[in-house]
Order: structure tokens, then sequence, then C-alpha cells
């Protein structure tokens, strides 16, 4: 029988001829958005996530127990010596020590609050291009190289070469300063190892503050992870806790949260105005076929059946519309997915990894997951006026009289 | 010796609430038909012979007494079973032939079959036997728009035929027909009922179809009035 509603529903459908076709097509335009925009959504993650790993976080971090990457004042006291283990994986190539401290610039007689982060220029754990600390030394000259993100030599007007005054408290919370050169300006899609932060040596700012020996936090390569010296986020030792990737990446999960949120409710309009037809369409349907309702039920149908052909009837839109999407959508999203998503400028200010382009990831769960979201809804949208099917008495419905 | 009964009414009162008060369809009717009669209830419209009719094919309830039909008391089935009775046992055929437009003629008429989810060799079997009873084999892949009112009325026997019910209801068939095709189609009718043996109940104040019918049960203000035949 359920067969037979299934055969009964496509010839209605079928029937009902450019009606039936409005809705599916709108109805696959809503299914194709809502797979690119949950697509984008998911490449933007997977992109954000890859790129912030590859030039922020690594693997994952061993952390000062007081640092807070979100309160510079916490700088002031997250830094401790490296016990032998960190600096034996240090020197073996699998992690790398950063220390980080507060300062002021002073980039074209203006201030700037920056932060100075002191980095080994001979590591590979992250992407940074900090061998240019190395090459860009100039003999006889005490100006101490460092390299800036884009964002941050646009903002303070900065160029390589261009050498500034930069003031920071030691140790012992006495201020010192120092000239720095631009060795290098690298560009990142990933803002928080950009704006307003100065790499230098590692040694060098160590020197400059007299925390001979001691960072702020190491950032760790898969080597290390893969080694299962480190499984779970939590304290080490007194001074130094471990930072999982999940950790780290929370911040990233939380603002793709709001952003798919955000970005769903255009494509839950859509959906919502394909529905709407679909619902506006089951109850025309109910008044016009009233007759057609009559006679199933004279001929011996159950008003289940009945409402299960036209539960069926309205369901089957959402299965032709996601036939039809992947008809037309699945090339365009393609398409989409081989020449990526130019964002706007402007874009990675956001405070989330944005690169020029975002390239769209279709999973086959998400793809799943909106075939159901439409067939469940178009389900829903169509039982309801079906309902009123059952309470339809069918020597009425066989005369046409209205509900 | 006597002929089976397969419907009969006892003291059947049908009322409708029309505004604060009732109205009365059908009055006390007592009534019996028997297997393969080929009978009909005449009377001027609102006499209350679609109301009769839709009582025996338990498509209503009556307000009070009792209707028997095929061995089942239609006061007291569930939808289901009412369903159920339909679908096995009587044969509706409606004036205005309500044949399903997005249906061929062979789908119309498969669709009694495929309820009773016959196997395909068997319905397929049926349906033309059933087509070639009323004369539209070579209609079979039209659409009803394609046909005339007589074709469509002949495709709504042929529908209520093809299970071969024990009994068929048919409300003004003729009603919308000219002359030559109300005779056509009650005496197609009058056919099966003698070769198959099938109970024909009519509702009808057509002279043409009444002048075929074996007993004829008069109504006027939901009573009966006159019968003629027995």
């Amino acid at each position: 029988m359920e067969w037979l509603s299934i055969k009964l529903a496509f010839r209605n459908l079928m029937g009902s001829g450019k009606r039936t076709w409005l809705n599916v097509t709108v109805l696959s335009i809503a299914f194709v958005v809502i797979v690119f925009y949950n697509g984008l959504l998911d490449g933007w993650n997977l992109q954000a996530k890859r790129d912030t790993k590859a030039w922020e976080t690594g693997s994952g971090r061993i952390d000062h127990v007081l640092y807070d990457q979100f309160d510079p004042l916490s700088l002031v006291d997250a830094h401790a010596p490296l016990g032998d283990m960190l600096k034996a994986e240090i020197e073996s190539g699998r992690a790398v020590a950063v220390l980080a401290v507060q300062a002021s610039a002073y980039p074209n007689g203006r201030m700037v609050n920056v932060l100075l982060k002191g980095i080994d220029p001979a590591q590979k754990t992250l992407l940074l291009p900090t061998a240019a600390l190395d090459s860009g030394r100039v003999e006889g000259d005490p100006a101490i190289p460092v390299i800036v993100g884009d964002r941050t030599a646009k903002s303070a007007k900065l160029k390589e070469g261009d050498v500034m005054i930069v003031r920071w408290r030691d140790v012992n919370g006495t201020f010192d300063a120092r000239e720095v050169r631009i060795a290098g300006i690298f560009k990142t899609t990933v803002p928080t190892v950009d704006g307003g932060q100065l790499w230098m040596p590692l040694e060098d700012l160590r020197e400059m503050t007299s925390l001979y020996g001691e960072a702020t936090y190491l950032v760790l390569s898969d080597e290390v992870i893969a080694s299962g010296d480190f499984d779970s986020t939590g304290v080490l030792s007194g001074e130094w806790r471990y930072v999982d990737e999940n950790a780290l990446m929370k911040e990233i999960d939380d603002i793709i949260k709001t952003k798919r949120a955000s970005s769903m409710i255009m494509s839950m309009l859509l959906l919502g105005i394909a529905l709407l037809a679909i619902f506006d369409t089951q109850i025309l349907s109910i008044f016009r076929r009233q007759k057609e309702i009559g006679t199933y039920i004279a001929l011996g149908m159950t008003r289940l059946r009945v409402i299960g052909i036209f539960t069926i009837e309205g369901t089957v839109h959402s299965i032709l519309a996601i036939l039809l999407g992947l008809i037309w959508g699945m090339p365009l999203l393609k398409l989409i997915q081989y020449v990526g998503l130019p964002m706007p400028a402007g874009t990675d200010q956001v405070g989330l990894a944005i690169a020029d382009k975002i390239v769209p990831a279709y999973s086959a769960g998400m793809i799943m997951a909106s075939v159901v979201l439409v067939i469940v809804t178009s389900f829903i949208v169509s039982y309801i006026p079906a309902r009123k099917i059952s309470k339809m008495k069918p020597t009425e419905a066989l005369r046409g009289k209205l509900l | 010796m006597e002929t089976e009964q397969i419907v009969k009414l006892e003291g059947v009162y049908k009322r409708f609430p029309a505004g604060k008060t009732e109205f009365t369809a059908l009055n006390n009717i007592s009534l019996a038909f028997g297997k393969g009669e080929f009978a009909g209830l005449v009377g001027p419209s609102g006499s209350g012979k679609t109301t009769l009719l839709n009582i025996i094919g338990s498509l209503d309830s009556p307000s009070e007494g009792t209707a028997d039909v095929l061995g089942k008391r239609i006061n007291t089935l569930s939808h289901k079973e009412a369903a159920l009775l339909r679908n096995m046992g009587i044969g509706f055929i409606f004036q205005t032939y309500n044949l399903l437009p997005v249906y061929t003629v062979y789908d119309n008429v498969e669709f009694a079959l495929l309820l009773q989810k016959r196997g395909a060799a068997e319905r397929k079997k049926a349906v033309m036997e059933a087509l070639e009873w009323v004369g539209l084999t070579e209609k079979a892949n039209s659409k009803p728009s394609a046909l005339s009112g007589g074709e469509c009325q002949r495709v709504a026997i042929a529908r209520a035929m093809v299970k071969r019910p024990q009994l068929v209801l048919a409300d003004e068939p003729s009603a919308n027909l000219d002359s030559k095709n109300s005779h056509h189609i009650v005496q197609t009718m009058k056919r099966l009922n003698k070769e198959l043996g099938t109970t024909f109940i009519f509702s009808t104040h057509d002279e043409k179809v009444m002048q075929y019918l074996d007993r004829i049960i008069q109504l006027q203000d939901g009573m009966v009035v006159n019968q003629t035949g027995l």
C-alpha cells in the first residue's frame, strides 16, 4: 500500500504540471543554498583551523599556567624556565618556544601597544617566516630584526627596512628601549599572529627582558602529539599545562557556530518560502480535490491512507527538489569549489582566519543532513493540511462541499 | 425459494442539524434488497434517495434504526471496517463519474484492484475484461478529459464492476447524459446484472432508467410512499 501511495502521489504530482514544478524549483533552490552555505562554513572552518594550526597553534601547546592569550596583563607573570623534558622537545625540533612580552612601539612618531614575541629563527614548526630574523640581521647595526604581518605593517605604516623604537619593562619592572628593524613583512590568513605583534629572535627578547631560558608557551608539532606524550588538556607540572588541539580550536568553533546560526537564517527563510508554497498547494489541493478524496474513500481507501497519499505527495516535492537540485546545483557547487569564493577586502578583520578565497567543503554528512532537513520539513508541512481530510465527511467530500 | 437478502434496513432515520433544529432526511425506512436485484430509488430532489444510498454504501450511518449490508451492520462499523466493506463488496457509480483526472482509463479501472492488493497479471486481465464489458478497450490509454460523458460513465461502470462486487450503487448515473447514452449505460448495467448476478440499486428520477428497473421504490420527504415490482 505504501508503494501504491507513492505511485499515486507521483501520478498526481505529474498531473499537476506547472504548479508542481514551480514548487519543486523553489525548493531545489533552497536545498542548494543550504548546501552551499553549510559547505562555505565548513570550508571556512577547515581553512581557518588548518591555517591557525600551521601559523599559530601547531598540533597542541604547552602554556605557562598563568598565560591567558586574551589577557595581555597575564604576560607579566606568565613565563618560566623550561624543564629538561621541554628543552629536549625543543632541541629535537619537535616543539618551538615562544616568549611573549607586552611593549610599546613608536613607528613614525606614534605610539602603539605591541606584543613582542620571541621565537627561534630556525624553527620549522610554524609557517612564520622566521628565517628572516637571521638573514635580516645587519652587521654592526644594533637594531634587532623583527618580522611583522601585513596588517600590522599597514596600520603602523611600516615597510621593510624601517627602524623604530620599542619600549618594554624588564623582569625587574624597569623600562628599557631598543631599536628594531623590520626584516620582513609576512602575509597570513591568521590575524592572531599578526595584529600588533612583533616577532623577534627568542634569545634577543630573553636578553632584553632578562628572562634567560624562559618561555611563555611552547608550540608542539604533529610528531610530539603522535608520540602520545601528551594526550589530553591538563596541568603537566606546577608551571606548565598542556592544551590540546580541540581546546585551541574552540574559539574558531564558537565563531563558526555563531556564523552558521546567522547565515542559516537566510537559507531558512528561503526554505520557509518553498515550504509555504507546498503548504499552500496542499491546502488548495484538499479544497480543490474534495471529490477526488471522496472517490478514494468510496472506492475503499481508509482516511488514514488518503492522508498518507497527500502527505507523500507533498513530501515527494522535496525528493524531486533534491534530484533537481543535484542536477543543476552539483555542477554549480563543484565550480565554486574549483574556483573558490573570493572574500571581499576587510573580511579578515573579523578575528578569525579568512583566506582571500574560501573553498567550500561539501561533506557527505552535511549533504545528507540537508537532504533530511528538506524532506522532514516538507513532510511536516504536507502532513498538517492533510490532517484536515480526517475531519472530512465522505458524503460531503463527494459532493465537493467545503470543509 | 426466497432470494438471499444482502441489504436490510429496519426503521432507518437520518437526521441532519439545520440551525437549531434538525432536518429529517430519512423517516422510518424499512427495506430489503435481494441478491441479483435491479432496483431503483425514485423520487424528486430532496426525497432522500442519495442519503439512503450513502447509508447502504457505508459512507454514512443511520441516526436511528439498523442497516445491514452484506452481513455487516453499518451502524457499528469503524472507518476502517467500512472502507474494507466498500473495497471488497460495493461498487459506486456517480452522477459526475468521479474519475481520477490524472489517470488513464486503464488506471482508473485498475485503481479498485490496486486497493485490493491483487497481483499485476490478475489486475491486467480483470481490467481488460471490464473494459470489454463496457466496450472501451481501445480507449484504455486515454485520459478522462479525452472522453465523452457517455464514455466516462462507462469507465465508471467498469471501475465499479472490475472487482466483481456483490452490490453496485448508482447515484443518478444518467443525469449528465443524453438520451442515447442513458439507454446505453443502463442497458450495459442490466446486462452485467444478468450475466454476473450483481445487485444494482439506483437513485434516479430519469424515466429512461426507470423503464429498465425490476423494482421501483418511490421516496418522498424521506419516506417510502410506493413500491412496484416486488
